[in-house]
């Protein structure tokens, strides 16, 4: 009996060891997520809550790449709806309408998004600020326009259709897809925290900071401005790939002004410096209104209605929360906690006398 | 003719490294020259385009096409001087100009239905009672926002501040369907007859609404553009733009005129939108978007710094886009973004755009 306790102080220790990682709670989160899959499978969740969050972990993908730029480049940009719409159309054409193997794709894929994002860096190295995101927006609208008219690749205005989503030439289930988008996900989670730890990271706050200080210091404009778009690119293009997979359908309707603002927000709403904060914020941005306020009549009724209820928390955190929704939960968080303080001193006073 | 084009732009280029290689690498003022060399390409490079298309389309199709399109243009210097406003006096790019413009738009039509329901007045008074309709409601819902969130959110920075716009977007176009409903609505023309003149041998077509909208335009950017030279409010404005701080020290009201400024904003785009309605033949909540993109790219175009510049960015960029459909109808906005594109490019603060010396 007294072994068994001493192994089990021991596992109970070297699990606090390992929650201090920095991974751990990201991987707790995707096996909580592996969970909520499984439960979807034995009916606990609903399956409209399933595909809600299987969109929204797409969606955070998107926010972690831009909240690169943002929150760490400070690199206002607006090509988000361009980038993403280009991965589903990569995936649509080399492997839906051509037949490439997936691994084939994904390389041309990747390549696309490196030259794409280089271009865009560019740019941004001659205009900057508040001329970046119209610049940036042009770009889109250009994207938008070649989907609508280069039929050979997108199929133009009907949409392009791709069902036959395929790994190492076996064909996939609608199970299988997400469980990669969960492993996916949680994988860029990891990279992006990673990115924002290493040096790359610190180079990136430091320009955003300022431009002439950090060029003082030792870092290369042109290497991490270049460094920043690339990186959003492969998040937003592999978001693509993985969107294509899940929905299997893409049409230049959907990559217009109003998604990349809805990215924008959610990095915004959310808290552009912290994984958590982007993820909750993409939820409260996209999930909120698939899960929650369409079985409210109101909303039903009004489904456009949705969209004031994000413009607003957009409003409200930039002018009060400008650290977005993370710290005011952070700062609930230490009120409780200096709360529960002072109640057990006040215990304590009551127990055992005042303090000399 | 398209391969003289891609020939001039890739000469351009070329004749700019080899100039600015050979004979400005060892010269002390280097920049200067630089952005004198771009200066004239640029100039070179537009008139001899202009020139080629021109001879192709023949002048009279050219002028016709031009007055056709009329309305466009009208349409976006009507919307970007407003969004130039706002930005001499919020330092921000107002990305709600369109959704509040389609707001007035859409108080001007449910008007337009009421009148028509109730009154017995000819349709040209009626379409003027509207006009002011439209002007009113997007006047107001200006001075609102400037009221209710731009004054409170001072210590917001430029970014911030251009993202609050975006959230102000995604408002009005929730608050839409809810006052006015989710069919769509029309406004009429004000004539759908055409006029015929003869300009030497050449027979030109201009419908008569678009002579109404354009006297309409002209009599508006007149107004404001004498306002702002001659009356104080339009000091004020100057004032602000060059330096908040400094005109409120000396006594200008900033917050006045910067209400005013969204508020007239405001109001241009109402107008804007009521005049776009019959072209784009249906009001919906995004009808103003592709308005909206063009018109900040005219404005990025001739640059932030002047009132007079964006309106040649739109000049110009409603030009391409009709020389463009000629060229290639299909790809003709793709053609006219990436014209603008490499223009800003080349040069960043717009054709007319001042340096101005940055703190670090």
């Amino acid at each position: 009996m007294s072994i068994l306790t001493v192994y089990l102080k021991a596992f109970l220790k070297s699990i606090q060891k390992l929650s201090k990682h920095p991974y751990f709670g990201f991987i707790v989160f995707g096996v909580v997520l592996l969970i909520v899959q499984l439960m979807n499978l034995s009916g606990l969740v609903t399956p409209t809550l399933m595909k809600t969050l299987i969109l929204v972990m797409i969606y955070s993908i998107i926010s972690l790449g831009f909240a690169l730029l943002l929150g760490y480049a400070g690199l206002a940009s607006l090509g988000t709806a361009g980038f993403v719409g280009l991965g589903t159309y990569f995936i649509g054409h080399f492997s839906g309408t051509l037949g490439y193997p997936f691994i084939v794709t994904l390389v041309i894929s990747l390549i696309g998004a490196i030259v794409l994002g280089v271009i865009v860096g560019f740019i941004s190295l001659r205009i900057e600020g508040l001329y970046l995101g119209i610049i940036t927006l042009g770009l889109s609208e250009i994207m938008k326009e070649v989907f609508k008219s280069f039929s050979a690749f997108t199929n133009g205005v009907n949409g392009l259709s791709f069902r036959n989503f395929a790994l190492f030439g076996q064909p996939v289930s609608d199970l299988t897809v997400n469980l990669l988008i969960i492993f996916v996900f949680i994988i860029m989670i990891l990279a992006t925290l990673n990115i924002i730890k290493s040096p790359t990271g610190r180079a990136l706050l430091a320009m955003k900071n300022s431009d002439s200080a950090a060029q003082s210091m030792g870092i290369s404009l042109l290497k991490y401005r270049l460094l920043a778009f690339v990186l959003a690119t492969i998040y937003a293009v592999i978001a693509g790939i993985l969107y294509m997979a899940n929905q299997k359908f893409s049409i230049p309707t959907t990559w217009s002004l109003d998604f990349s603002l809805n990215i924008l927000a959610a990095v915004i709403v959310g808290g552009a410096q912290s994984i958590t904060g982007i993820i909750l914020g993409t939820f409260m941005i996209f999930g909120l209104n698939l899960a929650i306020l369409q079985n409210i009549p109101f909303f039903q009724n009004n489904p456009d209605a949705v969209w004031i209820i994000n413009g607003l928390l957009i409003i409200l955190v930039i002018m009060f929360y400008p650290g977005g929704l993370i710290r005011l939960f952070q700062a609930i968080k230490y009120s409780i906690i200096s709360r529960y303080k002072k109640i057990k001193h006040a215990w304590r006073v009551y127990r055992y006398g005042e303090d000399d | 003719m398209l391969n003289n084009i891609i020939y001039l732009v890739l000469g351009i280029f070329v004749s700019y490294f080899l100039i600015d290689f050979i004979f400005f690498r060892k010269h002390s003022k280097r920049p200067i020259l630089r952005t004198r060399l771009i200066n004239i390409l640029i100039m070179l490079a537009i008139l001899i385009s202009f020139y080629l298309v021109v001879k192709e389309m023949s002048v009279y199709l050219f002028l016709q096409i031009f007055l056709l399109n009329i309305v466009d243009l009208c349409v976006l210097a009507l919307a970007t001087t407003g969004i130039v406003l706002i930005f001499k006096t919020s330092v921000t790019t107002n990305f709600a100009q369109g959704t509040m413009a389609t707001f007035g738009a859409f108080a001007a039509a449910k008007q337009l239905l009421r009148l028509s329901a109730t009154t017995e007045y000819s349709m040209t008074t009626k379409l003027i009672m509207v006009m002011g309709v439209a002007a009113l409601t997007s006047f107001l819902i200006g001075l609102f926002i400037d009221l209710a969130i731009i004054r409170r959110g001072r210590n917001v920075n430029a970014v911030g501040k251009q993202m609050i716009t975006m959230g102000l977007v995604l408002i009005l176009f929730g608050f839409m369907p809810l006052v006015f409903g989710t069919t769509p609505l029309t406004i009429e023309a004000f004539s759908y007859d055409v006029k015929i003149f003869n300009i030497g041998e050449m027979m030109l077509i201009l419908p008569t609404h678009n002579y109404y909208v354009l006297l309409i335009t002209i009599g508006l950017l007149g107004l404001l553009f004498l306002a702002l030279r001659f009356t104080k409010w339009g000091l004020g404005v100057r004032a602000t733009a060059s330096n908040e701080t400094v005109a409120s020290m000396m006594g200008v009201n900033t917050r006045l005129i910067t209400a005013m400024s969204w508020a007239i904003a405001g109001a241009l785009g109402g107008v804007a939108a009521f005049l776009y309605a019959p072209v784009g033949a249906q009001i919906t909540s995004t009808f103003m978007t592709p308005v909206q993109v063009n018109s900040f790219l005219s404005a990025v175009l001739g640059g932030f710094s002047t009132f007079g510049g964006p309106l040649v960015g739109a000049l110009l960029i409603n030009m391409f886009q009709s020389m463009a459909s000629f060229i290639n109808s299909v790809w003709a906005n793709v053609i006219v973004y990436t014209l603008v594109l490499f223009l800003v490019l080349a040069k960043p603060l717009g054709l007319f755009g001042k340096k101005t010396a940055k703190k670090v």
